[in-house]
């Protein structure tokens, strides 16, 4: 796999409203996600800056993932605001996964504001290759 | 080294968008002052990194998303009233061996970007934390541009 190229300069992205409601009130973003596989699992990688170990949920119900997410400090009302440029809120995010995962074997790690999972795949539906014996 | 110019909110001299900004903060100010919220969207700078400026007292506080920016790849500089930002999100799979990619939406690269502030900062006492994939400064207010009572006395 190639190396992505930093060369290149960031760009200002509004943020996506999730288009399923929610029941707290504020906004609710769709976080950007890279998916990656591997053949013995999935890794999921989520930019949700703000967000601590304690804000954010990982759920896996019948082959849906559900990622929810909270921020876990917001500015001080007590602040003036001069400048509003990014909006804030909670996350939300979902993917249908085919495969069958190992959901015991599911682990998340937090660094920066990104998520990182690991979804191994059930060793039922991994692939296999199967040695072709002479006869 | 690239281009890039200096964003300022609070210009009110001459330029055409510098007077329709003022009027657009008019017209906030309006709102706030009547307690009804702002008009949805947030005025844009364009630039990334997008940033929320507050004024807390004696200083200010910026706050900016910055997730999977390592507080090592981010350099903050000050001089008078301009604020410069810049740095690098690296997202690198290499080491992932024999993985392919479904989805890519988060993106790497480099900024950078500054900006005027309403008044000259404390340099020296800038503090600037990374937390959570959220950069947070906290800049005080220079002691000349920081408001002081003026004790009245009688003649």
């Amino acid at each position: 796999m190639s190396n992505q190229s930093e060369a290149r300069d960031l760009e200002v992205r509004e943020k996506q409203i999730s288009e399923s409601e929610g029941t707290r009130p504020g906004p609710v973003f769709q976080p950007e996600v890279d998916i990656l596989e591997r053949a013995e699992g999935y890794l999921v990688y989520a930019d949700l800056p703000g967000v601590d170990e304690k804000s954010v949920s990982v759920k896996l119900e019948s082959g849906t993932l559900i990622l929810d997410a909270e921020l876990a400090t917001t500015p001080d009302p007590a602040w003036r605001p001069l400048l509003e440029e990014y909006r804030f809120g909670s996350y939300h995010r979902e993917f249908r996964i085919s495969e069958g995962i190992d959901t015991a074997r599911v682990s998340a790690s937090l660094r920066d504001g990104v998520l990182e999972l690991e979804l191994p795949k059930a060793e039922s539906r991994r692939a296999r290759t199967v040695a072709v014996q002479a006869g | 080294m690239a281009q890039y110019s200096v964003f300022r909110p609070w210009a009110t001299a001459g330029s055409r968008s510098g007077t329709l900004d003022e009027l657009r903060r008019e017209m906030e100010g309006l709102f706030n002052q009547f307690g009804v919220a702002r008009p949805g969207r947030a005025r844009w700078g364009g630039v990334f990194p997008a940033v929320n400026l507050y004024e807390d007292g004696s200083q200010y506080v910026l706050t900016t998303e910055l997730p999977g920016v390592n507080a090592d790849e981010i350099e903050v500089s000050i001089e008078g009233s301009t604020l410069t930002l810049s740095g690098q999100k690296r997202i690198d799979y290499s080491n992932l061996e024999g993985a392919s990619i479904h989805r890519r939406e988060r993106q790497s690269g480099s900024f950078r970007r500054a900006f005027e502030l309403p008044s000259v900062i404390d340099a020296d006492k800038v503090e600037a934390r990374t937390r959570n994939g959220v950069l947070m400064l906290r800049l005080p207010k220079s002691p000349e541009y920081q408001p002081r009572q003026i004790a009245v006395k009688a003649s």
